[in-house]
């Protein structure tokens, strides 16, 4: 018997998540400064009425940072999901398709380039790349974090493609683009769908990471991550707004994703524990 | 009959000796492919390579002694030769000098290596027994208050990246609280004491568990939520077992092969997730030295620290299916049927009655 | 006799997001020292629920809403999780329905056994434990039991496991034996053997056995008495003998006339109409009402009490009240014939042609188990199919049937072999493209589990539609969305169902979509794969009727495959026996019913258990034992 557990979508987190997009997007008529302007006279001030959040060790004013950056953070995430999910989708198919020799060959290149830890991957892809722009390192990260999707992908589209129903289609004469299109992709997409916002979320992650410790974006192109990279500097002189403002939106943003997600991903009414 | 039963047993020593001897060949052609990969990697990225060998040297050479060099290191060579010369030279363990430490990189590695093992090793274990224990907890309590609480907290934790998360934590328990230091891995002058050891593990370890561990709970907690739907788990409920034997005796039993699995293929995560705290906390690690070959360009380290990970990766990955192939006693089970069908002189399939 | 186990007005719901589902309505009964009684009901009616409550095995979602269960005086619904602990095992001991799920597969079967031994005998050593564990195998007739208890439960059969799990059941010598469909998942063969170890485990140990289950002819072999449920309530409850040879309530009556093996000669089965209530918003009055041919106006307002036929005999219909009309079972039978003689007007005519629409020539397929070793699934199958003829093929669990069907659609590639379509060879590469649109179209393949081989993210009408979408046929109704409703009607589905998805319908109503979409290309072969196996009883009926409508009106011949021999019996002309992977037998359904030649055919038909409990108790059971699969 199974119990459907009532999953009632997450309001909340799609709410905030949709608040901070959209302030990010219209960025200019939130700002109250212009955020790459060295106030040198009111560094490392803390959060009053005229700085809402503070000014960074360069005088820049966080309040506008934020919204500024996170225009760019949230593009990285878009554009490097977008290059990654469309490289795993085409592998991860064309391993779930293809005959078991071929598959394997696939899954064992994909374990030998998940060995390397994707830091040092992207450190050495953004060497080829040269100087780290915004388009650059979002770019790196879609190039390096498409193989677990990939593999997701390629189970799927196993697990599909062994479904009675393709058999039957199969059966019926339907084509591989016939099945492709009506059987496989409307199956795919919740997967699809939890994956990409997964997805979003870690390369956001990478480029906050990459950023903060100075081999992604420099400091004068300002996003979460690159406002972090003050972080070590702002320890000295304890301004530890510099350092928990950032993150503070870092971490709702992603928890909201997070929590998107989960939502998206299906899960079908589970039977109850025999336990 | 006997003869027959010693030609069995020879048969599937040989077959087992051949499963393992193809796993061998699979972990030396990953390590022969990841090198390539790596190797023609190194070769895109810009910069002159005989700075990676001579270092400042190489700026102050002339034209002869230039061409001179690059000769005698083969780097005038296309790259698959250049690649022959490097894989000889590395098997005579040459792997080149590192630009910034004017040393040969293995030993430079070599003093750093201790220091990642200690950080990683004990972070890995505590990790997973913790997240063994949680699982276990919140299966036990599945969708009652206690798990929905720890699930969510775990939902936010897991959400905050590794680097704030310490930026975080020496900001609250170094700068404003004093309790523990912050960068290093022992205080200048204490290299031997333990105690002092301890105290600088600390908060590098509190990263690295937290960021890594919810993660594997939810895992496992995943595995066991199956595990406690099986019918099994009713039949020994009404065999008259407490629920505390029906979880220790049969449900643990049974996801232990993929916990292990997870384990043994979690390792590329939290060596990477090291290198990143390490940094922070400025601790004489792989992943330090990493960062900072990374920044100073110096690509016969960053190599030699890719070849690295990436072998012990590719080891543990292959344990992992070792693992799933060999240790499962639901594999284990199929051979011993196998062995005793022999014995009673039965051929094939099951046992029908 | 006194009552062992009494059970007073007990009520058991489940609480889901579309409402309270009531499982289990106002359930009294009684058990006796001894004695074996039978609950039976379709699926979803609260037998295993009500079966599970009687252990306190519910899962937290269900709530006991009032009622009390009494053993020997206790009552198990006040007791705590540890009291009824103590209890399980020792006092009332279980069988499950999939011995396949239901043993641990990371422990040695002498381990589990030793187990339920250790906890119901704490003060046994080491070595008495193990001869416990060997007499319990032995009992319920495992024999080299020493040998066989070290191995793990994947090397037992189903019929082995199940014996296992009896052994486990009576290892803390319990005194109520729960056995729920404990032989539902097996072949006939071995479910008659499970049958008879209970039998035989009963009269030594003196236990009572309460049993669970769908089939009345498995019912009729072992039980004393028998409660029939319909949506959480027992309608109708009594000795075997006078709920069999005289039934009072109409949901009885129903379910004894829609099996095959009762309507002998019946050119259409009886079918209840409709299918049963999910327990949610249950209809007012009389739940069986919407069902019942008979209903009266009070069955839509109240609920019927039970009435008393005898001291032992008592049923739920406002039939048996004192002011209703004189209905039986006769009624029954006459409305029967009535839709008999109608369907014999409309379609007397003789629909097997003589010209073979399908040979299957010398067909061998293997399977590889390892590297170098094969099993031969397949072995020299041989036979062909006449244009408008329905012909069954009929074997065990694993006898290549299925397979064989896999062939026939170009699933699998066989060894050697050939299979000749409208005279099409469809393992020649250029013939079968050549007629690449015939093999399409005229050829349809239905299989067993209409769950997963429906899209669930397609509409009724897309999927009824797909094969003229890819064969690119101009629907010769307007649009494809007139044409599917036509096929929706032409299977008996309502036109509303268009919109929605495979999900949201019942298992007889998706086979009835499978159907629709075979039948929408004027298929001349409909391959069949098991197709109502997983169907309910009266679901069945109306499926198999179904098949046989498409038969006489459309004039296509139909591969059934099926492990039910009465279905078979009462569908098909002609059949096929296999066995282990080889076609034993093959003749006219009558000679081969009525006069089996191979020793298997004999076994099979003698195994099948009939619902007539005074000839089953008699039965005595041979096994055939041939040979095994032969491996390479």
């Amino acid at each position: 018997m199974d119990k459907h557990s009532s999953r009632r979508p997450p309001v909340i987190s799609i709410g905030i998540l949709a608040l901070i997009s959209l302030a990010c997007l219209f960025s200019e008529v939130i700002m109250t400064k212009d955020p790459s302007y060295l106030d040198l006279y009111n560094c490392n001030v803390a959060p009053n009425s005229e700085f809402l959040f503070g000014t960074d060790t360069l005088g820049r004013d966080i309040f506008s940072m934020i919204w500024y950056g996170g225009r760019i953070s949230l593009f990285i995430g878009l554009l490097s999901t977008l290059i990654s999910t469309v490289i795993a989708v085409v592998f991860g198919a064309l391993s779930g398709m293809a005959p078991k020799w071929l598959d394997d060959i696939l899954m064992r290149f994909t374990e030998i380039l998940l060995s390397v830890p994707s830091l040092l991957l992207i450190v050495l892809l953004q060497a080829i790349f040269g100087d780290a722009g915004t388009l650059s390192i979002a770019v790196v990260i879609g190039l390096t974090g498409w193989i677990s999707i990939a593999k997701i992908v390629r189970t799927e589209v196993r697990q599909l493609s062994g479904s009675r129903y393709i058999i039957a289609s199969r059966c019926m004469g339907g084509s591989f683009f016939h099945i492709l299109w009506r059987h496989l992709t409307p199956n795919f997409f919740p997967t699809i769908m939890f994956m990409i916002v997964m997805n979003i979320r870690s390369a956001i992650v990478a480029e906050s990471t990459l950023s903060f410790m100075g081999i992604g974006l420099p400091i004068e192109v300002i996003s979460w991550g690159s406002m972090l990279s003050l972080a070590q500097r702002a320890m000295l002189t304890g301004s530890y707004w510099i350092i928990v403002i950032p993150g503070v939106f870092l971490v709702l943003t992603i928890f909201c994703m997070t929590e998107i997600g989960n939502y998206l991903r299906k899960t079908s009414g589970r039977r109850a524990s025999n336990l | 009959m006997n003869a027959n039963k010693s030609a069995r047993k020879k048969r599937k020593y040989k077959d087992k000796a051949l499963y393992y001897l193809k796993k061998l060949a699979l972990f030396v052609i990953s390590v022969f492919v990841l090198s390539i990969i790596v190797f023609w990697l190194s070769r895109l990225t810009p910069g002159d390579p005989l700075m990676a060998y001579y270092g400042e040297r190489a700026s102050q050479m002339g034209e002869a002694e230039r061409a001179h060099a690059l000769t005698r290191l083969g780097l005038d060579q296309p790259t698959l030769t250049q690649y022959i010369y490097w894989l000889k030279n590395a098997f005579e363990g040459d792997f080149g000098i590192s630009y910034k430490y004017k040393q040969p990189v293995l030993s430079v590695i070599a003093g750093r290596l201790l220091n990642t093992a200690l950080l990683g090793g004990i972070s890995f274990v505590l990790m997973f027994i913790l997240a063994l224990l949680l699982g276990i907890f919140c299966i036990w309590h599945e969708d009652r208050l206690a798990d929905k609480i720890l699930c969510k907290v775990g939902t936010i934790i897991s959400c905050i990246p590794e680097f704030w998360l310490s930026l975080v934590l020496i900001l609250v328990f170094a700068v404003i609280l004093h309790i523990a230091p912050s960068s290093g891995a022992y205080t200048i002058g204490h290299s031997g004491d333990v105690a002092d050891r301890i105290r600088h593990l600390i908060l590098p370890l509190i990263a690295v568990i937290l960021s890594h561990l919810w993660y594997y709970t939810y895992m496992i907690r995943n595995k066991l939520a199956e595990e406690v739907r099986e019918d099994y788990v009713l039949l020994a409920k009404a065999k008259g077992l407490s629920r505390r034997d029906i979880m220790f005796k049969h449900c643990i039993r049974g996801i232990l092969p993929a916990y292990f699995s997870i384990m043994a293929i979690s390792i590329p995560h939290v060596v990477g997730g090291t290198y990143i705290v390490e940094m922070l906390f400025s601790y004489p690690g792989i992943g330090t030295l990493s960062y900072e070959a990374a920044q100073l360009h110096d690509y016969n380290m960053l190599m030699v620290l890719c070849i690295i990970t990436g072998v012990v990766v590719i080891f543990f990955n292959i344990l992992s299916q070792i693992i799933n192939e060999r240790i499962d006693p639901r594999i284990k089970a199929r051979e011993k049927t196998e062995e005793i069908y022999e014995s009673l002189g039965e051929n094939g399939g099951v046992i029908n009655g | 006799m006194p009552n062992l186990l009494k059970v007073n007005d007990l009520s058991v719901s489940f609480f889901s997001p579309q409402g309270e589902l009531e499982a289990v309505r106002n359930v009294s009964f009684s058990l006796n020292e001894g004695e074996t009684l039978a609950l039976v009901g379709e699926s979803g009616c609260g037998k295993s629920v009500l079966c599970k409550s009687l252990m306190g095995l519910l899962h937290s979602g269900a709530v006991i809403k009032n009622g009390e269960i009494l053993l020997q005086g206790k009552d198990l619904v006040k007791m705590s999780e540890s009291e009824l602990c103590n209890l399980r095992g020792s006092e009332i001991a279980m069988v499950f329905q999939d011995p396949m799920t239901s043993l641990n597969p990371t422990l040695t079967i002498e381990k589990q056994v030793a187990e339920a031994v250790r906890i119901h005998n704490p003060g046994l050593s080491k070595a008495e434990i193990h001869d416990r564990v060997i007499q319990l195998l032995e009992s319920v007739g495992i024999g080299q039991a020493s040998e066989l208890c070290k191995l793990y439960p994947a090397s037992f059969s189903g019929g082995m496991r199940q014996r296992v799990v009896i052994a486990i059941a009576l290892a803390g010598n319990p005194k109520i034996l729960l056995a729920d469909e404990p032989t539902t998942a097996l072949d006939v063969t071995i479910q008659a053997q499970i049958l008879d170890v209970l039998k035989d485990v009963q009269k030594k140990l003196g236990l009572s056995i309460i049993l669970v289950s769908h089939d009345l002819g498995v019912v009729a072999k072992i039980a004393d008495r028998v409660a029939i449920m319909y949506a959480g309530k027992i309608v109708e409850i009594g000795m075997a003998d006078e709920v069999y040879y005289d039934p009072r309530h109409p949901y009885t009556w129903g379910l004894l006339r829609t099996l095959p093996a009762l309507s002998d000669g019946k050119h259409e089965l009886y079918t209840i109409p409709g299918a049963p209530p999910t327990g949610i918003n249950l209809p007012k009055g009389d739940a069986f009402a919407p069902r019942n041919p008979f209903a009266l106006p009070i069955d839509f307002e109240k609920e019927p009490p039970m009435f008393r036929i005898s001291d032992t005999h008592y049923a739920a219909t406002w039939l048996l009240d004192k002011g209703a009309p004189d209905i039986s079972l006769n009624s029954l039978d006459s409305i029967v014939s009535k839709q008999e003689a109608m369907m014999q007007h409309k379609s007397g005519k003789k629909t097997v042609r003589d010209e073979n629409i399908l040979e299957v020539e010398h067909l061998s397929h293997r399977f590889k188990i390892r590297r170098g070793v094969y099993v031969n699934a397949v072995k020299d199958v041989s036979f062909n199919i006449k244009a408008g003829e329905i012909f069954g093929l009929v074997g065990e669990s694993g006898s290549g049937k299925s397979t064989v069907a896999s062939c026939i659609m170009n699933i699998y590639y066989p060894l050697k072999g050939s299979v000749r379509f409208k005279g099409i060879d469809i393992f020649n590469p250029k013939e079968a493209s050549k007629n690449k649109d015939i093999l399409k179209t005229k050829r349809q393949l239905i299989f067993q589990d209409s769950s997963s081989s429906l899209n669930q993210r397609m509409t009724i009408e897309d999927i009824i539609s797909e094969p003229m979408v890819i064969n690119r046929i101009k629907p010769e109704r307007g649009s494809m969305k007139a044409e599917a409703e036509y096929q929706m009607k032409y299977v008996g589905l309502d036109a509303s169902y268009a919109k929605r998805y495979p999900p949201e319908l019942s298992g007889g109503q998706r086979q009835r979509v499978a159907i629709a979409r075979a039948v929408s290309m004027d298929a001349e072969l409909l391959v069949a794969d098991e197709p109502v196996a997983s169907l309910d009883a009266s679901i069945q009926a109306q499926v198999i009727n179904l098949f046989r409508h498409l038969r006489d009106e459309h004039g296509c011949a139909i591969l059934f495959i099926a492990h039910d021999l009465a279905m078979v019996k009462y569908l098909c002309d002609r059949v096929g026996v296999m066995y282990r992977g080889k076609l034993v037998e093959i003749g006219d359904t009558a000679e081969v019913f009525n006069n089996p030649q191979h020793e298997y055919t004999k076994s099979l038909l003698a195994a099948i258990p009939k619902p007539d409990p005074r000839s089953e108790r008699q039965k005595e059971i041979h096994i055939y034992r041939g040979e095994t699969h032969e491996c390479e």
